[in-house]
């Protein structure tokens, strides 16, 4: 986050700036939480304003103000959000840190519609404009269930100050469907510019997806060959081995289309299918994702798998499956597992399948994105088995961070035997500091105005727009659920789903 | 792990030999980012362990110290070390250290000795401890297979005239020096003082004889005002500095230890010219 100074007309005045590494700091600002008594507060955001703080990335004069229907006092909330940096956070604790950051920490405990508790938050407010120094700057990060986002919207839009800069950040999932999607955004430009909201997609977040801009657009040897010509198909998988974790009331309206394939795994589809943008500038590289989701098609609903899991085996131990789980109603229909065949409509990808899979309680954890190239068209060798695999590059985005290219090698001896080999970039061992979390990353992007690595307005509606059809398909069956068993792949549709094209899952 | 060894082929064979798990029979994973060469006196052995010992973790690399000897007879005497970390997938990561102590009229010969030990493709950076012997066969033949030089001009006496002699090797060589990237929490500070600086008469430095010198040199190369007088009060670190007898802001957070200072250094490729010109005017 440091830059070397840019010849700006200040430099050509000042001589001494030339050279100097100058970290961006952010303008002075309060953040206000709306939904700080959620777990996302407590395993994220405070443990990544923390680790912001201890890297002196946060402006001088900065606050928090947790904003939470549940009593409690400043001195409660501060307390309870230090045990949750000690837990959660990736650095060691530091008492002059923390006391720094707790310093500027407020809590209002209000409902988010109650005019009173906006009134007691905005004089909050104000009070630590004058005592910190935050100069009427806001942040507002709405932490907050999807059904209360447009009203927090139209308050926050009603009561926006005259004073500083405003800016909201607002949690996944933006809306359930095109229609809810567009009504919100419709809400927020009511009040706000585009250039005010930043809608979070912590995967964008991510070292390893970011990465793979680099890798495609900093090297030149990967993007002649990332084309149709080249490439047989890409496979995207987003897989969790945990359940649902206590969030049935949420899940059960969402499932996996909602939870994970419209944002996070689309958006990998946008960064592996997208064109060279023009330059790094946010709208830019927007611009090339939204075309590409434009151009997105599934070709029916025979290519489309949804799955439920049953009860299964994680690491050895039983788990229940999904309806089973508490809060989840025992006849529920709610998908936990969706594969798609999706095609890219444009010149570059015309006719190359993108086979994409989300789902919980699958074998391990994992989220990949393998590119599979098309087989050497006429080997010399004498190959009677199937030693000779095509090429793959595979992203690791999480776990084990890094980059793998598998190829044939001889195997040592006489003849020509021929082994897959694998040739592994590993971002831990290469890079040995720590990999900053994503909401780090996110949370000082926001307060720097970059708002590169947010999803648009047009972003997320064209997302929408593939799901509806997708859900649309599936008004029309209502499938044998559960349909796979804890701990496994997912459903025997979804090999089904490649193996009719001749094609396979990728190997674990 | 270390085991001495008295040619190439056998640093070789044992680094071969090394780079296996010998639990599981697994071979390490090789990330190596760089090839780091230390040139280390006898005197500065302790010191450069120390700085290297935090270094290994941070920048996967083959580390090659050597450590001249003229005083015994012609030999090679090498010990080859893999530290391994962990690196996810339940891998380790090996990270290599060939320590040659270069005996007799092999300490006049030591780019023959590093060449075949370069990992290829990579970049090849020497640390320098104490005043390089400029113009002197050693310093000379390594300058001309690294691409940069790493110094620490606080190591050096009669300061300022080794700056001279380092500035003829710019343009053969790309230069850091540990001293420049200590007074780089300053440098800000200074600049915030503009535009009163701009009409400086004397900068009194607390700190050591190079940061001081530097410092001054930097005021004097970007301000073009070569009268700029400087007054030293010296100190084993800076502590202070004012600008026509008014102290400047002390900069915010805490100074970097040596490991960090080299670490950050192993991170830049390109050339400093502002560096170069204080360098020059110091």
């Amino acid at each position: 986050m440091t830059e070397t100074a840019e010849p700006t007309t200040t430099q050509q005045e000042n001589p001494l700036l030339e050279g100097l590494q100058i970290r961006r700091v952010p303008d002075p600002c309060a953040l206000v939480i709306f939904g700080a008594s959620g777990d996302l507060t407590r395993r994220k955001l405070f443990p990544a304003l923390y680790s912001l703080a201890l890297r002196r990335l946060l402006p001088e004069h900065f606050a928090v103000v947790g904003v939470a229907r549940s009593e409690e006092s400043d001195h409660g909330f501060r307390d309870r959000m230090k045990h949750a940096v000690q837990e959660f956070g990736r650095d060691d604790f530091n008492e002059g840190t923390w006391d720094w950051l707790a310093a500027g920490m407020r809590y209002v405990a209000t409902d988010f519609a109650n005019d009173e508790g906006q009134d007691r938050l905005a004089s909050v407010l104000t009070e630590l404009d004058e005592q910190r120094g935050t100069a009427g700057n806001r942040v507002y990060y709405l932490a907050v269930p999807p059904d209360a986002i447009a009203t927090l919207i139209r308050e926050l839009g009603e009561r926006r100050s005259t004073e500083g800069w405003t800016r909201i950040i607002v949690e996944k999932p933006f809306g359930r469907d095109l229609a809810s999607a567009k009504a919100l955004n419709e809400e927020i430009q009511k009040n706000f510019d585009e250039s005010e909201i930043f809608r979070i997609d912590h995967y964008l977040g991510k070292e390893t997806v970011q990465n793979l801009l680099a890798l495609r657009f900093a090297n030149g040897i990967f993007e002649p060959i990332w084309n149709r010509q080249f490439v047989d198909h890409v496979q995207i998988t987003v897989a969790e081995s945990i359940g649902i974790e206590g969030r049935a009331g949420f899940y059960e309206q969402a499932g996996a289309i909602r939870d994970v394939f419209q944002n996070h795994l689309l958006q990998l589809v946008a960064l592996t299918a997208m064109e060279p943008p023009a330059d790094y500038a946010a709208d830019s590289v927007r611009n090339e994702k939204v075309k590409v989701l434009r151009s997105l098609h599934t070709p029916g609903p025979n290519h489309v798998v949804r799955g439920q899991y049953g009860p299964g085996y994680i690491e050895g131990q039983e788990v229940p499956g999904y309806r089973e789980e508490p809060g989840v109603a025992p006849d529920s229909m709610t998908e936990t597992y969706v594969a798609a065949k999706l095609f890219v409509d444009n010149w570059r990808w015309a006719d190359t399948p993108f086979y994409v899979r989300a789902g919980k309680r699958l074998a391990r954890r994992e989220t990949t994105i393998a590119i599979e190239f098309k087989r050497a068209p006429h080997p010399p060798f004498d190959i009677q088995d199937d030693s000779l695999q095509p090429n793959v590059l595979v992203c690791h985005i999480q776990p084990d961070e890094g980059v793998s290219l598998e190829f044939a090698a001889k195997v040592p001896g006489q003849g020509m035997a021929l082994r897959t080999v694998h040739m592994d970039f590993l971002y831990g061992g290469t890079f040995r500091q720590g990999i900053p979390e994503a909401y780090e990353r996110l949370l000082l992007d926001c307060l720097l105005g970059d708002a590169r690595m947010f999803t648009r307005a047009d972003e997320v509606e064209e997302q929408w727009s593939l799901v509806d059809a997708i859900v649309a398909f599936w008004q029309r069956d209502r499938p044998s659920f559960p349909n796979y068993q804890a701990g496994t792949w997912g459903p025997a549709a979804a090999n089904e789903l490649l193996r009719r094209d001749g094609r396979s899952w990728r190997r674990h | 792990m270390a085991t001495a060894l008295g040619s190439i082929s056998e640093i070789d064979r044992e680094l071969a030999r090394l780079r296996v798990d010998p639990d599981t029979g697994e071979p390490y994973q090789r990330t190596s980012v760089m090839t780091h060469i230390a040139w280390v006196p006898n005197e500065w052995v302790e010191a450069a362990e120390d700085v290297l010992a935090g270094l290994a973790d941070r920048h996967p690399s083959r580390t090659i110290v050597l450590v001249p000897d003229c005083d015994r007879g012609d030999e090679l005497e090498a010990a080859v070390e893999v530290e391994s970390f962990p690196s996810g997938q339940g891998r380790q990561v090996a990270v290599e250290t060939i320590r040659l102590r270069l005996c007799g009229d092999r300490a006049a010969a030591p780019a023959s000795v590093v060449e075949p030990l370069l990992l290829p493709d990579l970049p090849v950076f020497l640390r320098w401890r104490g005043v390089p012997p400029f113009g002197e066969g050693p310093f000379e033949q390594l300058v001309d297979v690294v691409d940069r030089l790493i110094v620490d001009s606080n190591e050096w006496p009669g300061l300022p005239g080794p700056y001279a002699q380092l500035a003829e090797i710019f343009g053969r060589v790309v230069v850091s020096d540990i001293a420049w990237a200590r007074t780089s929490r300053w440098r800000p500070q200074l600049a915030s003082l503009w535009p009163g600086i701009a009409d400086v008469k004397t900068i009194e430095v607390e700190g050591t004889e190079a940061q001081a010198n530097l410092l001054a040199g930097w005021l004097r190369s970007r301000l073009g005002r070569h009268e700029i007088e400087l007054q030293h009060t010296p100190s084993d670190r800076l502590v202070g500095v004012k600008v026509d007898g008014e102290p400047a802001p002390f900069p915010p957070g805490d100074p970097p230890d040596p490991a960090d200072l080299l670490s950050d250094e192993l991170d830049r490729f390109t050339r400093d010219r502002v560096y170069e010109d204080a360098a020059r005017a110091a």
